[in-house]
């Protein structure tokens, strides 16, 4: 297996590490050297009295976990990238710093563009609210104003498959439903930058097809496509490059389809050993 | 910078007005009367209260009800609001895990949402004004400065809290102690007089008997509030203001860990 921990540049294919300066203008996510530290505090306090309590006996140490080392990449205008990984490799966490939830503990983020984060499906909805008032406040939470979403709700519902839900309060509503309000919302909105975890996994195959068909539109439209998924198959077929992540560190990165491979491969070899070892 | 922060605001003002508008349905959610309740609820309360204080304060206090409205409706303000923005992260959470924004602007919403319910009080206070014949002065048209005092001082702790609160659940426990404790220590229900000359210096202290008797001069007394005591509520609400912001800021990028 083959690790390379290297300065990974994803700008055009023939353009070689540091000549990446001459064309900064295209670079639209640029995230340099960064590292993302939590405290596991052992036991997290969640009152005054555990703290104290706590402190006396000397406590508050906490244990530190690295969700992401030295991560540094750079993404072009209208390419599209996906992270891949094992479960608690750091791709999410990864996600919610380019997204500018989290704030890096080391190194920076840098990003040219209106983002659109699609993090966990349901997006940042209100569960009392009618389908119809959280279109508004998503809209409103990417600066659009009512003026605006109002052009673009038809279209919204039109895509989601929801006109008859319209004003029935979300909680109400089933998973997939949720998720196609979300990729629907997230996708109008006119981002830079399109930010997507795991959004693919839920809903049926044809409505899976569906939002591949206005990914690749906005591809070619000139968005930029930062991608999560389990599924290296959606992986080759929407993303022109990857990363693959391990333990928060970048382990392999160049074309989906070659990174998708090695990391399918690794699996396979994982499950492998782990069966021997088993019997 | 500062160019660079009020274009950050202005484009996250329809989000502003969306998410007041959505908190005002969540808390009258199946309630019939609604709105009406911020109008109504005081009113009631200022019936039991009279009943039961009119006749103890009858002599120093002229339009006791109305004095009692006065003393609710801005204390109130000040301590559910700085409540509910000292709560906002947590009530926000499942935003602010998964959007970019401002945080500041969850303590914004929260209290532009108590405030616009304080107004609809107001109107009430002003109904009741009229009807128990309080003497009428241009002096009232003034009413709005001692409440953006209240609004500017109400942000600044709330934000204070708020910046402790996010890591320690207890304080909001605590705080509703606290809001007794103060409840009794600022002039609401009984007039100032009671208070020994030698211990009200010890009341000056208090930020909300400060607003409150600029808001009772203008409004109840018709008299102009001297110099001083405007000068002491700006200081009041700017340094509150400052403190909150500063404490903010320095938590504010570890709330997420804590949601």
């Amino acid at each position: 297996m083959e690790i390379s921990n290297a300065k990974v540049s994803f700008l055009s294919e023939h353009d070689t590490y540091g000549t990446s300066e001459n064309n900064d203008d295209d670079v639209c996510i640029d995230v340099s050297d960064v590292s993302v530290m939590f405290n596991m505090s052992i036991n997290r306090e969640d009152g005054i009295k555990e703290y104290f309590i706590n402190m006396m006996k000397g406590k508050v140490a906490f244990k530190e976990f690295w969700a992401l080392r030295n991560i540094d990449f750079k993404v072009k205008r209208g390419d599209s990238l996906a992270l891949i990984g094992r479960n608690g490799s750091g791709k999410s966490t990864l996600l919610k710093t380019v997204a500018g939830i989290i704030k890096p503990t080391r190194g920076s983020v840098k990003v040219n563009g209106t983002i659109a984060p699609l993090i966990e499906m349901s997006g940042g909805f209100d569960r009392t609210l009618s389908a119809r008032e959280n279109i508004y406040l998503a809209g409103a939470m990417h600066g659009h104003t009512k003026k605006y979403m109002k052009q673009h709700f038809d279209e919204i519902i039109e895509f989601a498959e929801l006109e008859k839900f319209v004003d029935v309060p979300v909680k109400n509503f089933s998973s997939g439903m949720v998720s196609r309000l979300g990729f629907a919302v997230a996708t109008s909105v006119n981002a830079d930058i399109i930010i997507a975890d795991e959004v693919l996994a839920v809903g049926d195959a044809k409505f899976r097809e569906k939002c591949e068909k206005r990914i690749a539109q906005m591809l070619s439209g000139g968005t930029t496509i930062l991608f999560v998924s389990h599924s290296t198959s959606q992986v080759k077929k929407i993303c022109r490059r990857a990363i693959w992540l391990e333990k928060g560190k970048i382990i392999g990165s160049g074309s989906s389809a070659e990174i998708c491979d090695k990391y399918t491969e690794s699996l396979k070899i994982a499950k492998k050993t782990e069966y021997r070892r088993k019997y | 910078m500062v160019g660079k922060k009020i274009d950050e605001f202005m484009n996250y003002v329809p989000f502003l007005k969306e998410v007041i508008k959505r908190d005002f349905k969540k808390k009258y959610y199946k309630s019939f009367l609604g709105v009406a309740w911020s109008m109504l609820s005081p009113l009631l309360l200022m019936v039991v209260m009279s009943i039961v204080f009119s006749t103890i304060f009858k002599r120093s206090i002229p339009y006791y009800p109305v004095y009692w409205f006065s003393g609710n409706l801005l204390f109130g303000f000040i301590t559910q609001g700085s409540q509910n923005v000292m709560n906002s992260m947590m009530a926000n959470a499942s935003l602010i895990k998964k959007m970019k924004i401002p945080k500041y602007f969850f303590c914004i919403s929260s209290l532009t949402q108590q405030f616009i319910m304080e107004m609809f009080s107001l109107i009430t206070y002003f109904l009741i004004e009229i009807v128990f014949g309080v003497p009428f002065t241009f002096n009232v048209f003034l009413f709005f400065i001692p409440m953006i005092y209240a609004y500017v001082f109400t942000l600044g702790l709330g934000m204070f809290l708020c910046s402790y609160a996010t890591f320690l659940r207890d304080l909001d426990y605590l705080y509703t102690i606290i809001r007794r404790l103060w409840l009794y220590a600022t002039p609401i229900f009984y007039p100032i007089d009671i208070i020994p000359a030698q211990f009200r210096f010890l009341w000056e202290l208090n930020p909300v008997y400060i607003y409150l008797s600029i808001f009772r001069d203008l409004t109840l007394n018709g008299v102009m509030p001297s110099e001083r005591s405007f000068i002491i509520a700006t200081l009041y609400s700017v340094i509150t203001l400052i403190l909150g912001i500063v404490a903010f800021k320095e938590k504010e990028d570890r709330f997420f860990l804590y949601l």
